[in-house]
């Protein structure tokens, strides 16, 4: 974990006392709802359909046991007990009392925790893999690099007002674990010439108009970063549409501009401040670096699985969780854990303070307290020693945090939909739980390979469902609940970062495409199944995925399959494709 | 209340005694104190307002390019015969302007006076200042006594290339 210094924790305090100024002034009418709207926006402060919603930062995915049992007090005391994971690492809290939300800030800044910027038209919080600091095949550490990022868009004095939200995402590995290419700015680890630094994507991102980003600059050495960012946030701050909030993201600027000459302003730009104070200096990198509690593994172990292979003869159970929840760690003899918040039935990435403060308690006996939130919605133990994986497995099993469908297709990833969010324009959490019931054979989940299945409520996308190899979209058509289905999509493309691909950039990300007109709520699951069936048919091997089998036929299958299958047809169609 | 000075200047509050000329007159204002006129104005008339006893303001508009403020073959701004800077807020929301003051600050050499008009909340007035704006209209409705005090709502900073917002403009 990233220790705070005085600045950092001093700057987190003086925020929250401006925010309980700026709900003061608010309470006595001395700020107007249209002024204070933008101001707790900028604190992770939206106005729901049951209540305020609160968005609490993890930044850059990364958690320590306290800070968990502190989420856990808040959901406990302010909130019905539970949090919700986001898909951009943070936790929401869906019923706190506007009064109460500058006390809350207070308590969670005192376990160097805060929502700053985690709405609004600024730089949110920047992501990354969910295994940051514990995969084997990362070339750069991307914690030290997120933190530097956190420092340098905090409180911003000239991005705090853009045209639209801004994402940044870092991925440090061979692997893409961040999908770098659906973001405003994606960051992809290099060794050039022997010098690290950051392939530049822009522009890429989901919501109405789904693009992958554009390679604007192939390497900026890691002494760059920040100035680089800076210059083209300026480009885009100056630049970007401000007439029309949906055409108002970098993506259309970058796309109106061609990514040609938006990458020449940035340079200009940028050749102006390059050698200024924000250049990063070997110093501050380090310091940042010192700053980090790094975990002091036992580096005697050796890769020995004998027990775990006996104890996994003969326990299904166990041997399941192995294969899907268990990952590869940097240091020989650990592993990292994934916890699973899809239980069936469970609304995807909820949590319950109850289960919150169980997973802090055995982060710290299995591991060094550590914890990682991923972007599907799930909790990682960072460092658990292989020789404790059963006694691990039992204690997540009764605490029904064991499910293993990592990987999966019932991992799905879902927004809180329209049971809470008041953008939604239909429901997601009944639809994912509906999808987890029709596929509940465990044989016949694994049978069907890796698959992604992704969710949104509404075009804003906080499902990701357009990078879900299946994705599902919830439309509104005269008032009614519609569902929309992609195909094809994922958010990355694993080593393959071949550039001159057309399908396959950014890190591999690819936006799936519709395959024709909605379904009724109901249909949803028969309309997976039937995918499936179409896949298991047309796949070559048990090794091709549903993915590759898209993206060798295309879709042309999997929608004449769907649209002439009578149990689908039974029931009434959308004729339409609903234009989102 | 609506008479209160709202103009924070130097550290402290002043009334406001300028005025915008009136973009459809073809007349020039006359050579007296405090006028302001617009960018556009100011780029068509810059030789014969430079002469003038009394400097004019020039306000800019959020949509400014800052290519706007030099004639062509000039790398800085004449700053004598300029009052002040005043870049316009039509939304607090709308952040066009910190970029604006960051770009005269520190690539077209405007050292003057640069004034934040418009929609000028007490809560945007720390990061105005940490942007290089030295004096700030601040808005109706806003209690300019509680603006004062944002100059101190952060202590601390981050991003080393902005300024330390001070009340005092030295």
């Amino acid at each position: 974990m990233y220790i705070y210094d005085e600045i950092d924790q001093q700057l987190v305090e003086q925020r929250v006392a401006q925010f309980k100024d700026q709900t003061a002034r608010f309470l006595t009418g001395k700020l107007s709802e249209e002024e204070f709207r933008v101001l707790r926006l900028q604190n992770g402060l939206y106005i729901q359909r049951h209540a305020p919603m609160l968005r609490v930062a993890i930044p850059y995915g990364m958690l320590v046991s306290k800070q968990l049992r502190m989420l856990a007090y808040v959901a406990r005391r302010w909130d019905k007990g539970y949090g919700h994971f986001s898909t951009r690492q943070n936790m929401q809290f869906n019923w706190p009392r506007l009064e109460d939300v500058p006390e809350i800030l207070a308590k969670l800044a005192t376990v160097q925790m805060h929502a700053i910027q985690t709405s609004g038209n600024c730089i949110r919080n920047t992501t990354t893999d969910h295994f940051a600091g514990l995969a084997p095949d990362e070339i750069i550490n991307p914690l030290v690099w997120c933190e530097i990022i956190r420092q340098w868009s905090m409180l911003h004095p000239e991005f705090a007002f853009l045209p639209r939200k801004f994402k940044i995402a870092v991925s440090g590995a061979l692997t893409d674990r961040a999908a770098v290419g659906v973001h405003d700015i994606g960051l992809q680890a290099v060794e050039v010439d022997g010098v690290l630094g950051f392939r530049v994507w822009v522009g890429g991102g989901l919501g109405r108009t789904p693009i992958v980003g554009k390679l604007i600059k192939p390497f900026v050495a890691w002494s760059d970063l920040l100035t680089y960012l800076q210059a083209t946030l300026r480009v885009y701050n100056l630049h970007g549409r401000r007439d029309n909030k949906y055409k108002a993201r970098i993506k259309i600027l970058v796309k109106d501009l061609t990514p040609e000459v938006f990458g020449q302003q940035v340079d200009e730009q940028w050749q102006l401040i390059k050698d200024g104070p924000d250049k990063v200096s070997e110093e501050y990198v380090n310091e940042v670096s010192s700053r980090f509690v790094w975990p002091k593994y036992d580096t005697s172990l050796i890769e020995n699985d004998d027990s775990i292979i006996l104890q996994a003869a003969g326990n299904l159970k166990f041997e399941r969780w192995l294969r899907t929840n268990v990952h590869d760690h940097k240091v020989t003899g650990y592993a990292s854990v994934t916890v699973s918040l899809k239980a069936t039935g469970v609304p995807p990435g909820d949590i319950k303070a109850d289960q919150m403060e169980a997973i802090a308690d055995i982060s710290e006996k299995y591991g060094f307290g550590e914890l990682r939130v991923s972007h599907e919605q799930n909790l990682i133990l960072a460092d658990v020693r292989r020789q404790s994986l059963y006694s691990l497995w039992l204690e997540l099993d009764i605490l029904k945090l064991a499910t293993p469908n990592i990987g999966y297709i019932t991992n799905i990833i879902a927004c809180p939909g329209g049971d809470y969010c008041s953008l939604a324009n239909a429901v997601s959490i009944p639809v994912a739980a509906a999808i987890q019931e029709r596929f509940d054979d465990l044989d016949f989940v694994y049978e069907i390979g890796e698959l992604d299945l992704n969710l949104s409520g509404c075009i804003n996308s906080c499902g990701h469902h357009h990078v879900g190899h299946i994705g599902i979209l919830g439309v509104d058509k005269a008032g009614e609940e519609w569902y929309q289905i992609t195909i094809g999509g994922r958010q990355n493309g694993g080593v393959n970062i071949d550039t001159n691909q057309t399908q396959i950039r950014g890190g591999g990300a690819a936006i799936g495409r519709v395959i024709g007109p909605s379904f009724a709520r109901e249909q949803i699951p028969d309309v997976i199944y039937r995918l499936i069936q179409t896949y298991l048919r047309l796949r070559d091997s048990d090794a091709e995925r549903f993915i590759d089998v898209v993206e060798r036929l295309g879709i042309g299958r999997f929608k004449e399959d769907v649209y002439s299958d009578p149990i689908l047809l039974k029931a009434p169609l959308n004729t339409e494709v609903i234009d989102v | 209340m609506s008479n209160r000075p709202r103009l924070i200047r130097h550290g402290a509050l002043e009334d406001d005694l300028w005025r915008l000329h009136d973009t459809t007159l073809t007349t020039l204002p006359p050579d007296e104190a405090y006028w302001m006129v617009t960018l556009d104005c100011w780029k068509v008339n810059q030789d014969s307002m430079s002469q003038r006893i009394h400097s004019v303001a020039i306000l800019v508009p959020a949509h400014a390019d800052s290519k706007d403020f030099l004639p062509i073959g000039v790398s800085s701004i004449n700053a004598l015969a300029i009052a002040f800077i005043a870049i316009d807020f039509p939304n607090y929301t709308d952040g066009r302007g910190f970029s604006l003051a960051q770009i005269l600050r520190t690539q077209l050499g405007w050292l003057g006076e640069l004034r934040a008009v418009g929609d000028v909340l007490i809560d945007t007035i720390h990061y105005l200042a940490r942007c290089g704006f030295d004096s700030f209209l601040v808005k109706e409705g806003h209690d300019p006594e509680l603006a004062l005090q944002s100059f101190e709502t952060f202590t601390v900073h981050y991003q080393k290339s902005y300024l330390k917002p001070v009340k005092i403009n030295s």
